[in-house]
C-alpha cells in the first residue's frame, strides 16, 4: 500500500515491479470465489457392498452402497458430515469443485438411497461412487470409492 | 549456373506447391527471365498463393464438415434374431438384434468397437457419412437395446438394422444387416380406438375443485351421454371410469396404466374411498373403454385441485386418530442387515452394516417423503411401533443418516433388529422392520480381519 502511494510518474523499475506484484495480487482476490466446499468427516469411506470389482452381474442388477464415517442426507439437507450418494456408470470421475451432471452416466440418489437398481447392456462397465453435498458438489477432501469393473453377462 | 540452379528450383516449388494445392493448370514453363517477365511472375505467383489459399480453406471447411467415422471392428456383423426373410408376422412383434465381433454401448459411450442399433423401417440405408436421421422409419436404439417391440400395419414391410457409433454416424467400413421382408398378418392388426359420442362427459360429485379434505375421502363421480358398464363389455357409447391422482393423462393409444396413481373402476363403481397424504393433489377422471383404452375422442373431466389437511376431520374413523403422525411407507419398502446374517459368528468388535430397499435414508429432523433413519434394537423385544422409539443403549438411533456402525458386543449370544423411522423417529406406516437376527459374539481373540476394502 505504501508503494502505491509515490507517484508513478517518477516510479523506478522497482517500483514498477512491485506495483505489478500489487496488481496481480489484488486482481487474484478479485477471481470468482468458488462454490464453498463441504467438509467430509475424516476416515469417510464409500463402497460397494455390490458389486465387487471384477464381478459378473446379469442385465438387471441392484448396485448396494457403503458408507463409513459419515451419513446420508437427501440432497438439498444441509447436515454436518452426510451426503447423499451419486454412482457414476461408465465415466471417468467428474470435476471436484462443481455440482455433478445429472445424466444417464451419473445417477444422483437424491432421496438419500442407499441402493439402486442399475439395468445395462451386455459388455464391460465401470462403476465409481462419489458422494456429493446438498448442492451436488463433491466434499472436502472428495469421498469416492475406487473405479470398479463389471462384466455384464 | 548458380542462377539456373536457384531458377529451377524455384519452378520445383512452384510445382510442389500447384500439386499440393491441385491447380495442375500453373505448369506453365517460364522460359527466360526479362524484367517484364518478372513483374508477371510476381503477380502470377500471388494469384497461385490466392488461389492455394482458396482450396484449401475449402478442403478445411469440407473436412469439418464431414464428421470422423468411426473403424468397425472386421468382421463385425449385426442381424435379426429369430426373424426370416419373407416371414409373416403379427402387427406387435417384438424383434431382437444380434451383434458379432462389436458390443452395444448406449449412444454417446466413447468405446473402440461399440455402437448402438438402428432400426430402419420401408427405407433404405441414409448417406453413411452423415448421423442417421431419427424418424418413425429410422428408430433409434440409444439407450444400448439389443430388443425392441414395433407395431407395423398390415401389409408388406423391409427391415434392416444399422449400426451407428456414438453419434449416430455409421462406422466405416458400414456394419448394416441384411434387409429383411416381412408381411405383416391383417387380423393381428389392432383395432380403432372406441368411438365416444359428441357431448359424452365424466364429472366430479365430491369433492369440489378447491375443496380441503381429509386424509381420508369419498370420491363421487358421473357420467353424462354414455352408459357405464363394467370392464371388458364391449358395447357401443360405454366405458368405465379410471381416476388419476397426482398424474397427468396419459396416453390414449394404449392401455392407461394401472397403477397407485391411475385406478381403474373395472366394476363401473361410481365412488370410492381413497387414502392421501396431506398436501395439494390433483384428481382427474378418464374414461376408458372395454380394454382400458380411452375413447376417441378421449372423454375426460377437468382436473380438480385439492387440499388434504393433516388433522384427521371429523369424518375420519375413531382408529385412524392412533395412526395419526406416522408416515406412510411405499409398500415394497424394506430394511435388512447386509451384516451380520442371521445365526453368524462375530467379533466382538463389528461393524453392523444396514440396507435399505426402495426408501432412502434422511438423518434425524428432516422431512422427505419415502425417507427415514435407522434404528438398530439391540436384545430387546419390538418396541411399539404407534410411537417413537425410544433412546437407551439397547435401541441406537442413527440420527446422523448412518448406515453402518461399529459395536460392541459381550461374547455370548445377541438379538439385532433394524426399524426404520421417520425425522421424530417414529415408525412408518406400515413399519419398516427387519427381521430379528441372533448373532453369537466369539470370545475376542484377534481384531477382525477388514474383508472388503482397506484405506
Amino acid at each position: 500500500m505504501i508503494v502505491l502511494r509515490k507517484p508513478f510518474a517518477k516510479a523506478g523499475p522497482l517500483n514498477i515491479l512491485m506495483a505489478a506484484l500489487v496488481l496481480a495480487w489484488t486482481a487474484l482476490q478479485m477471481v470468482p470465489a468458488r462454490a464453498a466446499t463441504t467438509a467430509s468427516a475424516p476416515g469417510a469411506v464409500v463402497y460397494f457392498h455390490y458389486p465387487l470389482d471384477g464381478a459378473r452381474v446379469p442385465q438387471r442388477f441392484t448396485v448396494k452402497i457403503g458408507l463409513k464415517e459419515m451419513g446420508v442426507a437427501p440432497a438439498g439437507v444441509v447436515k454436518e458430515f452426510t451426503g447423499h450418494h451419486h454412482l457414476l456408470v461408465d465415466t471417468d470421475m467428474v470435476p471436484l469443485d462443481q455440482p455433478i451432471p445429472s445424466d444417464y452416466n451419473h445417477i444422483h440418489l437424491g432421496n438419500g438411497q442407499t441402493e439402486t437398481v442399475l439395468t445395462l447392456p451386455p459388455g464391460t462397465h465401470t462403476l465409481q461412487l462419489l458422494l456429493g453435498d446438498h448442492q451436488h458438489i463433491p466434499h472436502q477432501p472428495p469421498v469416492m470409492s475406487k473405479k470398479i469393473t463389471i462384466y455384464v453377462r | 549456373m548458380r542462377q539456373s540452379v536457384s531458377l529451377v528450383t524455384q519452378r520445383l516449388k512452384d510445382l510442389g506447391a500447384a500439386v499440393r494445392s491441385g491447380n495442375l493448370f500453373v505448369l506453365e514453363a517460364h522460359v527466360s527471365v526479362t524484367g517484364e517477365q518478372l513483374m508477371y511472375r510476381f503477380f502470377f505467383r500471388v494469384c497461385l498463393v490466392v488461389l492455394a489459399i482458396i482450396t484449401l480453406d475449402a478442403r478445411i471447411e469440407a473436412s469439418a464438415q464431414q464428421p470422423v467415422r468411426k473403424p468397425s471392428a472386421p468382421n463385425a456383423r449385426i442381424f435379426f434374431v429369430d426373424l426370416k426373410d419373407g416371414a409373416t408376422v403379427p402387427s406387435k412383434l417384438k424383434i431382437r438384434f444380434g451383434i458379432e465381433n462389436m458390443e452395444v454401448a448406449p449412444a454417446g459411450t466413447v468405446k473402440p468397437n461399440t455402437g448402438h442399433h438402428h432400426l430402419l423401417i420401408d427405407t433404405g440405408l441414409p448417406p453413411l457419412d452423415q448421423p442417421i436421421p431419427s424418424d418413425f422409419n429410422h428408430i433409434h436404439f440409444g439407450g444400448g437395446q439389443i430388443e425392441a417391440e414395433i407395431t407395423l400395419p398390415a401389409g408388406e414391410h423391409t427391415l434392416q438394422l444399422l449400426l451407428g457409433d456414438q453419434s449416430h454416424i455409421p462406422h466405416q467400413p458400414p456394419v448394416f444387416s441384411e434387409v429383411i421382408h416381412v408381411r405383416v398378418d391383417p387380423a393381428t392388426v389392432e383395432k380403432a380406438r372406441t368411438p365416444a359420442p359428441a357431448g359424452a362427459g365424466v364429472f366430479f360429485v365430491e369433492p369440489a375443485d378447491g375443496a380441503t379434505v381429509g386424509r381420508k375421502l369419498t370420491v363421487k363421480f358421473g357420467i353424462s351421454g354414455m352408459e357405464l358398464v363394467p370392464a371388458g363389455t364391449s358395447k357401443p357409447n360405454s366405458g368405465h371410469h379410471h381416476l388419476l391422482i397426482d398424474a397427468p393423462l396419459p396416453a390414449f393409444d394404449r392401455e392407461i396404466p394401472s397403477d397407485l396413481n391411475h385406478v381403474h373402476f373395472g366394476r363401473a363403481q361410481t365412488e370410492a374411498e381413497i387414502n392421501l397424504t396431506p398436501g395439494d393433489h390433483t384428481l382427474q377422471l378418464l374414461l376408458g373403454d372395454h380394454e382400458h383404452i380411452a375413447h376417441d375422442p378421449p372423454v375426460f373431466s377437468k382436473v380438480i385441485h385439492i387440499h388434504v389437511a393433516d388433522a384427521a376431520p371429523d369424518k375420519a374413523p375413531p382408529q385412524a386418530a392412533a395412526a395419526d403422525g406416522r408416515r406412510p411407507s411405499p409398500p415394497d419398502a424394506a430394511v435388512y442387515f447386509i451384516y451380520p446374517g442371521n445365526g453368524e459368528r462375530i467379533y466382538p468388535n463389528s461393524t453392523i452394516r444396514f440396507g435399505l430397499r426402495n426408501m432412502g435414508v434422511a438423518p434425524a429432523g428432516v422431512f422427505k417423503p419415502n425417507t427415514g433413519h435407522h434404528h438398530l434394537m439391540i436384545d430387546v423385544e419390538t418396541p411399539p411401533l404407534d410411537r417413537p422409539l425410544p433412546s437407551d443403549l439397547n435401541h441406537i438411533h442413527f440420527g446422523n443418516g448412518q448406515t453402518e456402525k461399529k459395536i460392541t458386543l459381550s461374547p455370548g449370544e445377541h438379538t439385532l433388529q433394524l426399524i426404520l423411522a421417520d425425522e421424530k423417529h417414529m415408525p412408518h406406516d406400515p413399519p419398516v422392520i427387519s427381521e430379528r437376527i441372533k448373532v453369537t459374539v466369539k470370545a475376542a481373540v484377534r481384531p477382525p480381519a477388514r474383508r472388503r476394502f482397506r484405506r
